[in-house]
């Protein structure tokens, strides 16, 4: 298929200035992006005579994916080689400023508290006002005073619950009890939520029209004059989700083609099949304001084989990293 | 008698060169290792293995610092870019400014320097309970480390972004953007006396 290919090598480039940041959760989900594309030069048009015309139609598709916001718990040996290093870093490491102050205080004391103590003898420094005790005390106050957001966000859910032993609760009725106020929803079973699984990164699915039926598959669309297959794809992605949700492309380049054959019933001369042309993309924080048009999936990777057909599962298989 | 004849002779050539240790033969003499030999002899140059390596350049002491100059960026490749690391906890920023490197060296991607920007500190103030003054709770200092690419293909470019953010650790802000001057003269220190006299030539 070379006349597409020609006309996106031959557009100038956009040049981004991309600016992410893993700072603690805040209020959203994702992480914070800002993206200011300095340099767009308008885009050559091809002449009509340079393309030969193809059997085969493009399309464009996107893959969203939501990076993962907090860090994942690690496996057993994981946590026993933290440990392990943890406690040698220990024993290697000297004594900071802090704990000779605390070592020194607890010699001062003890020499106050001996028999024979002349507070005369004592080299009377500045006498600190706050013994470095207090100072840890105080430390320890406010740590105990600071609590971490929960690492599974939820949305509160109103309606008849049971009242789980989780909850540490222990009900004596076995029936469901209705509470006035309500537990927090398992947001990580919630396919079409956004804050599910903070700690895996998520891709978007979604549900579309291909032919007679429909399909679980990245958002697509289809290419027209005059556009670069990036543009489809950021119209793919408009078309499917909210109005208020921002995606950075991560290039102009496409990570990974899909072709299929249209089944024989379809075919026409001038249309054997259709390319599929995949751009990665990462979701930028921002609430969704509206509802969006078609059922959405955010799932893991691991998850990605129920719902996507085999051949199309080998090819964006290769392209999404689980890391 | 043919036989024996070659013996005498060898045995005469042997005592004349025992009886009169010449110039010709120095190396049956006894000649030290600093010695060369004269460049008649057959031997000359024997051991000689210096002009068999290929050419090195001269060994002239690098100037440290080069300006490199800036790539422009063309159709199919990006310029001079510049991915900056900065976060509060020096382990993990220079941690992770080193990984991006090594992926950089995997891909192939020329990574034109690798160097830190001063560290800015960062004094929080809080206000005490009891009383209108604030006091120094912490000090904060904020590292950056900064790894310049030269040019990154275009193609290659989204799987590169791709890895970085897969693997940004906790607590560490990454920023990728075009190199510019104002860039660089960021990594110099002010010259306050310098400024001062100037001011004062055009004042």
């Amino acid at each position: 298929m070379a006349a597409p290919c020609r006309k996106m090598a031959s557009r100038s480039f956009s040049r981004l200035l991309c600016y992410f940041s893993s700072t603690a959760v805040g209020s959203g989900a994702c992480r914070r992006f800002s993206v200011t594309p300095i340099d767009r030069a308008t885009p050559l048009g091809s002449t009509a005579a340079d393309r030969a015309t193809s059997p085969w139609s493009l399309m464009a598709a996107v893959c969203l994916q939501r990076l993962p916001v907090i860090s994942a718990d690690c496996s057993p040996i994981e946590q026993r080689f933290k440990q392990m290093l943890q406690q040698m870093e220990l024993e290697k490491s000297l004594v900071s400023d802090h704990e000779l102050r605390l070592l020194e205080d607890a010699e001062k004391m003890s020499r106050r508290q001996a028999a024979d103590y002349d507070s005369d003898e004592e080299d009377r420094g500045d006498q600190e006002i706050m013994m470095t005790q207090d100072l840890e005390d105080t430390w320890e106050q406010r740590l105990k005073n600071f609590h971490p957001a929960p690492r599974v966000r939820g949305q509160w859910r109103r309606g008849l619950v049971k009242v789980r032993k989780s909850l540490g609760v222990k009900s004596t009725r076995t029936s469901p009890v209705s509470l006035p106020y309500s537990c927090l929803a398992d947001v990580d079973e919630d396919l079409s939520s956004a804050q599910r699984c903070l700690a895996d990164s998520l891709v978007l699915l979604a549900e579309q029209q291909v032919g007679a039926e429909k399909l679980w598959l990245l958002p697509q669309a289809a290419w027209q004059e005059g556009e670069t297959l990036r543009q489809t794809a950021e119209r793919a992605l408009d078309s499917v989700t909210a109005a208020g949700v921002k995606a950075t492309f991560l290039g102009n380049a496409p990570c990974g083609v899909y072709k299929y054959k249209l089944p024989k019933a379809a075919r026409t001369e001038g249309s054997v099949g259709r390319k599929v042309f995949f751009f990665k993309a990462i979701l930028a924080d921002g609430a969704p304001g509206s509802a969006p048009t078609a059922p959405l999936l955010w799932v893991k990777k691991s998850e990605l084989q129920e719902y996507l057909k085999p051949a199309y599962m080998t090819k964006v298989d290769r392209f999404i990293l689980n890391l | 008698l043919q036989v024996t004849f070659p013996q005498q002779a060898s045995i005469l050539n042997l005592s004349l060169c025992r009886a009169t240790p010449s110039i010709q033969h120095p190396m049956w003499s006894t000649a030290s290792i600093n010695e060369r030999q004269y460049r008649d002899m057959p031997t000359h140059g024997i051991g000689r293995w210096r002009h068999l390596l290929p050419k090195q350049a001269s060994k002239k002491k690098k100037v440290r610092n080069q300006v490199k100059d800036l790539v422009s960026a063309t159709d199919t490749a990006y310029g001079t870019l510049n991915v900056k690391v900065s976060g509060y906890d020096m382990t993990v920023v220079e941690h992770y400014s080193q990984y991006i490197h090594n992926l950089c060296n995997r891909l192939n991607i020329k990574v034109a320097e690798s160097y830190a920007l001063p560290t800015k500190s960062t004094e929080v103030l809080l206000m005490q309970e009891q009383g209108n003054k604030t006091f120094v709770d912490a000090v904060l200092k904020t590292h950056q480390r900064v790894v310049q690419l030269s040019s990154l293909n275009a193609s290659l470019c989204p799987v590169f972004m791709d890895v970085i953010l897969k693997n940004q650790p906790e607590g560490v802000q990454l920023s990728v953007q075009e190199h510019t001057e104002a860039d660089y003269l960021l990594r110099f220190k002010a010259r306050p006396e310098l400024d001062g006299l100037i001011a004062q030539i055009y004042q």
